[in-house]
């Protein structure tokens, strides 16, 4: 019987299935336990009479959120942020890594990569203080700068405009130096004797990078960019929270935010988390997607 | 034993070990203080043999309402003045410290945990959203008839206002720390600029206007100081009595203040003019609280909205920078009707309610309440511990010495405002007394401010199309988002002044007319609105 077939394998291997067992209880404990309360976005959760306690509402709250005027701007936001995310701040990395790869002086690399990791080590609270301080239309240094051209100031944080780019970009400043850890020890690991035979082949230095180097950064790249995908949609509370203010949130505002001021400040538990399902499975999607698409195009994939 | 089985009996150790730690951790923590039940003995409370009585011992929650002394203190639990308040009131308190900033997810955290202390502190009423719900749920006892029996000073004291507000469904479920006066925010001005200036004390918008503009001519960097949501930024607003967080009866309905009538424009118009002749802060409607306040004390403003109550410090801090600055409050701007100020607090600034499952002996904690408008409570609130930080000569005069440096000051204002539970907070009589500063800013308070503010319709509990819909929906003294982001618009140049009447229809689409059609239902039904005087 294949149970019993099962079963005899699995004492065969019991000290792995052993060494398993604290990774597969935190994850039912901290991971699938935590899933179950997804059932109040079908309720009119109150948390004092708890899930057993409370009235079942069936779609109720999905319905008010496709409904809700704002629906649509949140979600484009969201998007849009995202899209921009991954789009400059996941090629930042790669793009520093190689450059990196390309300097010589074994102490200048030093140098420049202790300063480049720095800012991931600020909390967002801080890296927005910096932001606000160094855009600001008064005291500001950038604006100091328009203004010696010439020009009028600019209100960046003041603005709908700016807003993405501030965010996107003070994420590209925190963390590029940091992403840049696996690339550049995948860099380390490739076969020196590739880039001999290049040499003897008169390949020049930008002909090796896009021959050699590229192809064997791609698994690296797709991997990682696959993991970024799955958390789409899922960019992150505070690094935008910090930056919000009446005059920005038009296009600042993400579902993250929206369910913190909603959820958390004003009780909403049963309304946000039906938001946050629907975050989960357009993320659930869009990752099952990817998935797909890269292991049709270059064979690599999560699973 | 051979090497397999002794790596398997290893790892076998070192998970008992990891779920050992864990379960410790989880049993340990929720344990809370009152598990000792107190054993006192059914002593008759006009007995005073109290002393022969276990500390009474119970646990409370408190917002550290951004007190200093507070924030900065490694464990309240520990401080001097909360053991001598123990000694005094024969208590033993576990003070639990929620952070001012994430007040209201820390208490729907604590409160949705079941790990609720005895005592919990909320903000104005007993319904606030902090509280999700939890008076109705039943989680806080009704305190009639206990306060009747052991409460008699507190229902003397206390204002039937501030009763009210801690009242659902004819019970009080909580113990008010109140406002007598409920105008507490003045409008301050540097008296030596102004003098500087030859102008004289400013009375009407237009008298205003012509100071910021001396001002400025001065050099003054913000002549008004603002701050971001509109929060003591809106002094202006108060003379045009229109206020976008307040609700008013305008032609039969009740609507915000700035859809009754074209006044919110004038206002608008108003501050238009302010923000492009550079008269108020350029970034005031990004600038957070504490560059609020470091540019107040730098120097670097003229005027600004403040609470009154802590004018005196805010000079000596500003003297500290600026030697000849001299701070005083004048009467708030006034605007066609001749009356102005700012808005009028809620009567009640924190209420004290009891779990309804409290082990801990609740006669004796109403009594412990009620001492806390004792005149022994006053002295020690006030002044402190008699000999170590004032004395009482011959006639019974106080002698306490008012602190000098900024810490001192933190610590008396942490003892008189934040660990004295109840009390008129208006403002600590006792220690204005005693300067002649003092005694001129309770004038400010009994002649000035109280004459002055303005009010609105409240409505407890809330108007339910407004909890749905939080762009909506504006906060104490904060104007609702959709209606922040409409009008930074206007005052920046963006859009022109009847850009408000698009303000009005999104505001209205997104659940506003539900809003008024319900706050207009309950007025005339007088269901739960408390209408202003």
């Amino acid at each position: 019987m294949m149970l019993k077939q099962n079963l005899r394998t699995m004492w065969k291997f019991k000290a792995l299935y052993l060494i398993a067992l604290p990774g597969i209880a935190y994850f039912i404990l901290f991971k699938y336990v935590p899933l179950m309360g997804s059932v109040i976005a079908f309720q009119n959760y109150n948390i004092f009479h708890g899930v057993t306690g409370s009235s079942w509402v069936g779609l109720a709250h999905f319905e008010k959120m496709f409904s809700y005027p704002e629906f649509i701007r949140i979600l484009k936001n969201t998007l849009l942020i995202n899209l921009y995310d991954i789009l400059f701040a996941f090629t930042a990395p790669i793009v520093l890594a190689l450059m990196l790869n390309e300097v010589r002086k074994v102490v200048a690399k030093r140098l420049i990569q202790t300063i480049v990791y720095m800012p991931h080590f600020l909390s967002w609270v801080i890296i927005s203080g910096i932001f606000i301080g160094v855009l600001s239309p008064s005291s500001g240094l950038i604006n100091n700068f328009i203004q010696s051209l010439g020009y009028e100031p600019i209100y960046f944080l003041g603005d709908d405009s700016y807003i993405r780019s501030i965010i996107v970009g003070s994420g590209i400043w925190r963390d590029t130096g940091w992403g840049t850890i696996i690339y550049l020890a995948a860099l380390a690991g490739i076969n020196p004797a590739l880039y001999e035979a290049a040499d003897v082949d008169g390949a020049n230095h930008w002909q090796k990078m896009w021959n050699i180097t590229l192809p064997c950064l791609l698994p690296t790249i797709t991997i990682l960019f696959l993991l970024q995908i799955g958390n789409f949609l899922d960019f992150g509370f505070e690094r935008v929270y910090v930056f919000l203010n009446p005059l920005n949130r038009v296009n600042g505002e993400i579902f993250d935010t929206y369910i913190y001021q909603v959820g958390l400040l004003q009780n909403q538990f049963s309304y946000t988390t039906a938001i946050g399902i629907f975050k989960s499975i357009v993320g659930l999607v869009l990752l099952v997607g990817a998935n797909w698409l890269s292991r049709r195009a270059t064979g690599n994939s999560l699973y | 034993m051979n090497r397999k089985h002794l790596g398997i009996t290893a790892l076998i150790f070192i998970l008992a070990l990891l779920l050992a730690a864990c379960s410790t951790k989880e049993t340990t923590q929720p344990t809370p203080e009152n598990n000792q039940n107190e054993n006192t003995t059914e002593t008759d409370p006009k007995d005073n043999e109290e002393v022969k009585l276990d500390p009474l011992k119970f646990s409370i929650s408190m917002r550290t309402l951004a007190t200093a002394y507070v924030e900065s203190h490694p464990d309240i639990n520990e401080d001097k003045w909360v053991k001598s308040l123990e000694e005094m009131t024969n208590t033993d308190m576990t003070i639990r410290l929620i952070p001012h900033r994430e007040y209201v997810e820390r208490m729907t955290l604590m409160l949705a945990s079941g790990d609720i202390p005895d005592v919990v502190q909320a903000s104005g009423g007993v319904l606030g959203p902090e509280l999700a719900g939890a008076v109705e749920a039943g989680v806080f006892m009704p305190l009639d008839d206990l306060l009747k029996e052991h409460g008699q000073n507190l229902l003397k004291v206390i204002p039937q206002e501030a009763w009210d507000q801690v009242t659902y469904d004819g019970k009080i479920y909580a113990i008010p720390d109140y406002l007598a006066n409920r105008s507490r925010r003045g409008t301050a001005i540097r008296m030596d600029l102004l003098e500087q200036t030859g102008l004289g004390i400013p009375k009407t918008t237009d008298e205003y206007l012509d100071v910021l503009r001396a001002f400025k001519q001065l050099g003054v960097e913000n002549p008004f100081q603002g701050r971001e949501s509109f929060k003591y930024a809106d002094t202006f607003f108060g003379a045009f009595d229109a206020f976008p967080y307040q609700w008013e009866y305008y032609n039969g309905e009740v609507v915000p203040k700035f859809m009754a009538g074209d006044k919110i424009k004038d206002a608008l118009e108003y501050h238009r003019v302010l923000y492009q002749e550079g008269l108020i802060h350029q970034e005031f409607l990004t600038t957070p609280q504490p560059e609020y306040r470091s540019n107040i004390i730098a120097g670097k403003a003229g005027m600004w909205s403040m609470n009154a109550e802590e004018v005196l410090a805010w000079e000596s801090e500003i003297q500290q920078n600026v030697p000849e600055a001299r701070v005083a409050i004048i009467p708030s701007p006034v605007g066609p009707d001749g009356h102005g100020g700012h808005y009028l607090y809620n009567s009640v600034i924190r209420s004290f309610l009891i779990n309804s499952k409290t082990k801990v002996d609740v006669e004796r904690l109403i009594q412990y309440f009620d001492w806390q408008v004792s005149d022994e409570a006053e002295m020690f609130f006030t002044y402190g511990v008699e000999g170590e930080t004032y004395t009482l000569d011959a006639n019974g005069n106080v002698n306490y010495e008012i602190p000098e440096d900024s810490n001192g000051l933190n610590e008396q204002r942490y003892r008189s405002y934040w660990l004295w539970l109840v009390k008129d907070a208006t403002y600590t009589k006792g220690i204005l007394e005693l300067t002649e500063d003092g005694q001129e800013l309770i004038r400010i308070f009994d002649d000035i401010l109280a004459n002055e503010g303005r009010d609105s319709i409240h409505y407890d509990p809330p108007i339910e199309a407004l909890q749905s819909n939080p762009d909506i929906r504006p906060g104490s003294d904060i104007p609702s988002s959709v209606w922040m982001s409409g009008a930074a618009r206007i005052i920046l140049g963006q859009e022109p002044i009847e850009y408000h009447d698009k303000i009005v229809e999104e505001w209205l689409n997104k659940g506003g007319r539900q809003a008024i059609e319900e706050s207009t239902k309950r007025y005339n039904e007088n269901n739960g609105v408390q209408k202003p005087n």
